[in-house]
């Protein structure tokens, strides 16, 4: 809980850092901020579990695992801005100090014990989200990204604050664990509103990580946003979302699994069919990684319909293998998208950037391969062991071994298309001649290939 | 049984049924003389000029969101006033509730209070002034002249 008082306080401190003339003192900054949050989220690791704030928070070494995947992520990607302080219009101090205020919000989301919590998490990450959405002011795509995103992510959240009202209405508590004990007590006599509004605050959870009938502005935001924001959204927002379906089901409705099985294991059969053949069309790089993150919220949504001993476990090893092989995808495409952008303006993000890349730069065509095999999910890379783990929670579940089928099969299609990109990497040709990397880039993409391939070889190493 | 959702919807229906039924019986009661003066839009006694689609200065928005910050910050205000001073929680600790209380206020306030600073130094409160622009004429004839003119005509006439 230290690191969200430590989060607040520096977010403020980094905004007004950027009173200063020099504007490269931000990124390392901001680093430092995550980095010493990273170490504070460990402090009570060997006092856990803990109710903290008036038992509003919650903090076991589950919640702790998860935030540390959020902050690990939030470093890599914030590694990844280097060079959007050049822009004169840009506000860096701004969208630095709005990151860091976001990852308060993830981690409230990630340990609530209280549906206001709830609220308050999914609040402040999200209109941390929009702004930064929007944060590229000049670019018409960026404008329309955001102001979709708010709109649409406005009515989730309406619709998900009336389920909380109702879930109050028919408890009598926003408290998780009262809640657990209505549901415990009353097995026979529950509300109906206590139904209907589980059902909404599902909705507005499962409309911010982009499951497949409230998926529709995914694509869109994901094309119009800034690169580094797209990995930012697309690794701690779902992250974070997962963790707290995974706190709510599991916290206070595992009494009604009956009930709430069934919708989600349909959403999910959906969310991983839409997901992984919309993603086949596309032929912009951003599009498809949209589209991917759609089935990756598929498989996640997978175990948490299992709901087993094991599900918090795969859930956070998938989060985090999904969150590597993301974070050094999209920095090989920026990468590869700032030199192509200053050649020409069109298409900087379809797959033919990268035709060739395996000549003009191997270590970056390593990382992006590395990095697709790992979201396709063969051997030897951390994504593997992920849809590992998760297909294990659902065979232990037992009855629910279609679902199973449907998902191999599904991570077959998402073989074709990320093997597209492999191709274009090494078997195309393009332009000629080496590509730069700058240092910091370099780093961020060897530190997340290097763990990825690490996990994929002991996953036993996180536990 | 009614649950409580059930109450504020009764609550609902009779509101709109109560102001239906009053209008409907002022409707019937009231003599109907209308005239320009009466259907003009009430704006506080003057007279409504122009259309209401004009554009505003986006200077007003962010004037109003700074506003709206400090107004839900009043809100806030109110409900701790109210722990704040509560005798009861004061005895138990021996006063140092109060100061307890202020002091998380004080942290709330000064948080908001620093967003206000940053906006004021980023020059966000600046009203810039519209300049007038001026005529200026180009003319050969130095502007001193017509003093000068002047200065000695109006001596002239005092002469004469």
């Amino acid at each position: 809980m230290l690191s969200i008082i430590l989060l607040s306080i520096f977010g403020i401190v980094v905004l007004f850092l950027g009173f200063q003339k020099s504007k490269n003192i931000l990124l390392p900054a901001t680093l430092l901020c995550i980095a010493i949050a990273f170490a504070a989220n460990f402090v009570h690791w060997n006092d856990a579990p803990g109710l903290y704030f008036k038992e509003m928070l919650f903090e076991n070494r589950l919640t702790m695992s998860f935030s540390a995947i959020v902050l690990l992520s939030a470093f890599l990607v914030v590694a990844l801005t280097r060079g959007f302080a050049d822009d004169e219009a840009a506000q860096p101090a701004e969208y630095y100090a709005i990151i860091l205020f976001s990852l308060v919000g993830a981690i409230m989301m990630i340990g609530f014990d209280n549906l206001i919590m709830l609220f308050l998490g999914v609040e402040i990450l999200s209109v941390s989200m929009y702004v930064l959405t929007g944060s590229d002011k000049r670019n018409l795509r960026s404008n329309e990204a955001a102001l979709k995103y708010f709109l649409m992510g406005a009515f989730a959240t309406g619709i998900m604050l009336f389920g909380i009202a109702l879930l109050y209405g028919a408890t009598g508590s926003f408290n998780l664990t009262d809640i657990r004990g209505y549901v415990g007590t009353n097995s026979f006599s529950i509300s109906t509103l206590l139904y209907v509004g589980l059902l909404l605050v599902l909705i507005g959870m499962l409309f911010k990580v982009s499951a497949a009938p409230f998926h529709f502005w995914t694509p869109d935001v994901y094309d119009g946003a800034p690169t580094v924001f797209t990995a930012f959204m697309s690794t701690i927002v779902k992250t974070a979302g997962f963790a707290a379906i995974y706190r709510l089901l599991s916290g206070s409705f595992e009494g009604i699994y009956n009930f709430w099985w069934f919708t989600l294991a349909a959403i999910t059969i959906l969310t991983l069919v839409v997901g992984n053949i919309t993603a086949v069309y596309q032929q912009s790089f951003k599009r498809m990684m949209a589209y991917s993150s759609i089935s990756h919220a598929g498989y996640l949504l997978l175990s948490l319909t299992a709901m087993t001993a094991q599900t918090p476990d795969a859930i956070v090893f998938y989060s985090l293998a999904y969150s590597l092989a993301t974070v050094s995808a999209f920095g090989v495409l920026m990468a590869v998208a700032r030199e192509k952008s200053v050649q020409s303006h069109e298409n900087a993000e379809d797959f033919e950037a990268f035709n060739g890349l395996g000549k003009r730069n191997p270590l970056l065509a390593f990382v992006l391969t590395v990095s697709m095999l790992s979201l396709a999910g063969i051997p030897l890379t951390a994504g593997f062991w992920g849809k590992f783990f998760i297909f294990g929670t659902i065979v232990e579940r037992g009855n629910l071994i279609w679902m199973l089928i449907v998902a191999i099969l599904m991570s077959a299609v998402g073989i074709y298309y990320y093997f597209k990109v492999i191709i274009a990497t090494y078997m195309k040709d393009g332009e000629t001649g080496a590509l730069r990397v700058p240092p910091f880039y370099r780093i961020v993409l060897i530190v997340s290939t290097t763990l990825t391939l690490l996990f994929g070889l002991i996953p036993k190493l996180l536990s | 049984m009614l649950s409580d959702f059930g109450v504020i919807f009764l609550f609902i229906i009779t509101a709109i049924a109560f102001i239906a039924v009053a209008l409907t019986i002022a409707r019937l009661v009231r003599p109907h003389r209308p005239n320009v003066e009466k259907l003009t839009t009430y704006e506080s006694g003057e007279d409504p000029l122009g259309n209401a689609n004009v554009q505003f200065n986006g200077r007003f928005y962010v004037i109003a969101l700074i506003f709206v910050l400090f107004e839900v910050e009043l809100v806030f205000l109110f409900p701790w006033a109210t722990v704040f001073g509560q005798a009861s929680l004061i005895a138990q600790t021996d006063g140092l509730w109060g100061w307890f209380a202020l002091a998380e206020m004080a942290i709330f306030v000064g948080i908001l209070a620093l967003g206000l600073v940053y906006a004021w130094a980023k020059g966000y409160l600046d009203w810039v002034r519209p300049q007038p622009k001026l005529p200026a004429v180009k003319s050969s004839v130095p502007a001193d002249l017509y003093g000068k003119v002047n200065k000695k005509y109006a001596q002239k006439t005092k002469s004469v």
